[in-house]
């Protein structure tokens, strides 16, 4: 049901997630965030079962908060996404797996920009332009029509734009507000987030 | 005195010293030097061999140089089956870092790992400390070329050049006296360094190919690549050596010579 | 449907005549979208040696780190290349380790022997029944298109580049028929002196 969307560009990545909160076929709440600030360079977004997305996600980060506290320096993106992966893959194969689905993104001065999809089965890709849920399904092809590899902040923000309009329009279920976050060389930083409020006067064709 | 102190590794004696780390040391002190020197273009472990029986097989390789993983090299001094533990614990330790975060262990968190393996034998009852020295050179993208020196009580360090084993002071005192006025060597001047400085600290008095094993590690074109010395290259260098070394005395003859008889 | 098929893709090595190729599609899936056209399911171990692993991709990772685990392990303790053979070995054993709780992987293993230089291929199932043939093996989703096409093209010596042909058609001809499968290709041929990799450009949709 709900959405998570993410884009790489060549030194940049820029995530967006939907803000309900659903339990069944009631909405809980509406401002829920659900792209979290892992360390100053790198973003995990998820979504999936409500508990286990936030114990989860704190339990990665937190470790990744105690390398940097042991070694002085910080995960590198890549081998965070590794970590993460690794975890994910080893509980699901005990008694309490997790079902989440996630999105690790980070910015790294030698290795560049880098997302990783990572779903509840502990698959993992690292990939260009991606998407979790529902809402998904719909952005593929925006992603296809309008991501190029040197695009910028601006145009990333607008393919999501673009993208959201559309699950408004075509998606059964309500997902009034997304968030955006965006990770770079001058570390993690919220943008404005796009409601349907602040798409009334935009014209996704131009 | 120190017998009522000194029979658990876990006991402090009254001046606060532990007796048993301190033998564990003692004991590789009287092992053979392995010496390590780190170069700007690349980084050198050499060892001396003590067992050099001829009827040994030579197919194996190198007895006293260990490779760890894709990015470091270890030397050992002192007790050899200790040593075979804590390489076979350096080598899972390098392995399950790569499997838990998919990159190389950096060189100074295997270092530190293994030390803190080690200490736990110098606190816990009931063990005896591991009698061995390590000399680690490796390469990491944090910090390029590395040196480790690591000892029985899990203490560690980083070094430019430094020496374990047998004379090790003397030899150290040496690699300063040599790299004091120099900021850096390259790879090839600290070969003939090292040959140097082994050949005055061995016992006898003789250095033979078959008493040095040396090893290198170097970055080329993004690759580590470690290459143990062939025994001709060996004895070129002493060669090299025992030439330069007869000059100078030589030379000095001849100053002794001419100067006036006081 | 079955585990196995839920990501997509396909493998195939064949034997020449003193080479090995195997091939990769590029498809990664979840269940009928696909993901990522990018993903390369053959991975380069030894100098002469690839691995190639088809199935549910959280396993082909898996499995893929804990192989080089042990394979590094058994590297810096036995100062030596690991040659195909006991590497299929240790990699039949680890499956079969998860006998009843298996990684849903089937492995296709390629290489020359790092002494004799003599050419190897060989596949399993997820439980690791090894299957060592002197021809050819084939993993994913569309195995049995890949059996018509090897049985028909492949013939005993092929030379390096009659041999690049044989997997290339083999490969595209199959996999142009499953959809869980294709999206382009990558072919590496391993001689004894050199790997040669190439990519296929294939049908995209």
């Amino acid at each position: 049901m709900e959405t998570l969307l993410g884009i790489k560009g060549p030194d940049f990545v820029m995530l967006a997630a939907d803000t309900t909160h659903a339990r069944s076929i009631i909405v809980m709440k509406e401002d829920q965030n659900k792209i979290h600030k892992a360390s100053d360079n790198l973003l995990i977004s998820t979504t999936g079962e409500s508990g286990d997305t936030e114990q989860f996600t704190e339990f990665i980060s937190k470790n990744i908060a105690l390398y940097k506290m042991r070694n002085g320096y910080d995960l590198s993106p890549r081998a965070a996404a590794h970590f993460t992966r690794k975890n994910l893959a080893d509980y699901l194969r005990s008694r309490t797996p997790y079902q989440v689905f996630m999105f690790v993104a980070g910015y790294d001065e030698t290795d560049g920009a880098e997302l990783a999809f990572i779903d509840y089965l502990a698959n993992a890709k690292s990939l260009n332009h991606a998407g979790h849920g529902y809402g998904a399904m719909f952005c593929s092809s925006i992603y296809d029509r309008y991501w190029h590899p040197n695009i910028t902040q601006d145009e990333a923000y607008d393919i999501f734009k673009k993208c959201i309009v559309e699950i408004q329009k075509r998606l059964v279920v309500n997902l009034k507000n997304f968030n955006v976050s965006v990770v770079d060389k001058n570390g993690v930083r919220n943008l404005e987030p796009i409601s349907a409020q602040s798409l009334t006067d935009y014209n996704a064709s131009s | 005195m120190a017998r009522r102190y000194d029979s658990r590794t876990t006991i402090f004696s009254p001046e606060g010293r532990l007796y048993q780390v301190e033998y564990a040391m003692e004991a590789i002190s009287h092992a053979g030097t392995c010496l390590g020197i780190l170069a700007e273009d690349g980084i050198l472990l050499a060892a001396e061999c003590r067992s050099t029986n001829k009827l040994l097989d030579s197919a194996i390789p190198s007895e006293k140089i260990y490779r760890l993983n894709e990015n470091m090299v270890c030397s050992v001094a002192g007790i050899t089956s200790d040593a075979n533990v804590l390489t076979a614990e350096l080598r899972l330790i390098a392995q399950r870092y790569q499997f838990s975060y998919g990159e190389v262990i950096p060189c100074e968190q295997l270092v530190s790992h293994l030390c803190d393996i080690k200490q736990a034998y110098t606190q816990y009852g009931g063990k005896r400390p591991f009698g061995v020295s390590l000399l680690y050179m490796g390469w990491d993208n944090k910090y390029g070329y590395q040196l480790y020196q690591s000892d029985p009580s899990g203490n560690y360090g980083g070094w430019k050049a430094t020496c374990i084993g047998n004379n090790f002071g003397a030899a150290i005192s040496m690699l300063k006296q040599e790299l004091a006025d120099k900021p850096s060597i390259k790879l090839e001047e600290a070969k003939d360094l090292a040959v140097k400085v082994l050949s005055m600290t061995l016992d006898t008095t003789k250095l033979t190919p078959e008493k040095v094993e040396m090893a290198t590690l170097q970055r080329v074109k993004n690759t580590t690549v470690y290459s143990v010395l062939d025994k001709p290259d060996v004895e070129k260098l002493i060669e090299k050596y025992n030439k330069l070394q007869a000059e100078t005395e030589a030379a000095k003859k001849e100053k002794q010579a001419k100067q006036p008889k006081s | 449907m079955s585990i196995l098929a839920y990501n997509g893709g396909c493998v195939v090595a064949m034997r020449g005549k003193d080479c090995v190729a195997i091939a990769t599609d590029h498809r990664f899936g979840v269940q009928a979208q696909t993901i990522s056209t990018d993903f390369k399911k053959v991975f380069h171990i030894a100098p002469r040696m690839f691995l190639g692993l088809t199935g549910l991709q959280t396993d082909i990772l898996t499995v893929r780190d804990r192989l080089m685990f042990r394979k590094n392990l058994y590297e810096t303790r036995e100062n030596r290349e690991m040659a195909p053979k006991p590497f299929s070995a240790m990699l039949s054993s680890f499956l079969y380790e998860h006998r009843f709780g298996p990684y849903f992987i089937e492995p296709v293993v390629a290489g020359l022997d790092p002494k004799t230089l003599k050419p190897f291929v060989c596949n399993m199932d997820l439980i690791g029944c090894p299957n060592e043939p002197d021809d050819f093996v084939v993993a994913g989703t569309c195995a049995e298109q890949l059996y018509g096409m090897c049985e028909t093209l492949w013939k005993p010596d092929l030379q390096p580049d009659q041999l690049f042909e044989v997997i290339a058609q083999s490969m595209m001809n199959a996999f142009d028929r499953d959809a869980m499968s294709g999206w382009g290709a990558t072919v590496y041929i391993i001689e004894k002196d050199k790997i040669t990799e190439r990519s296929l450009k294939t049908r995209m949709d």
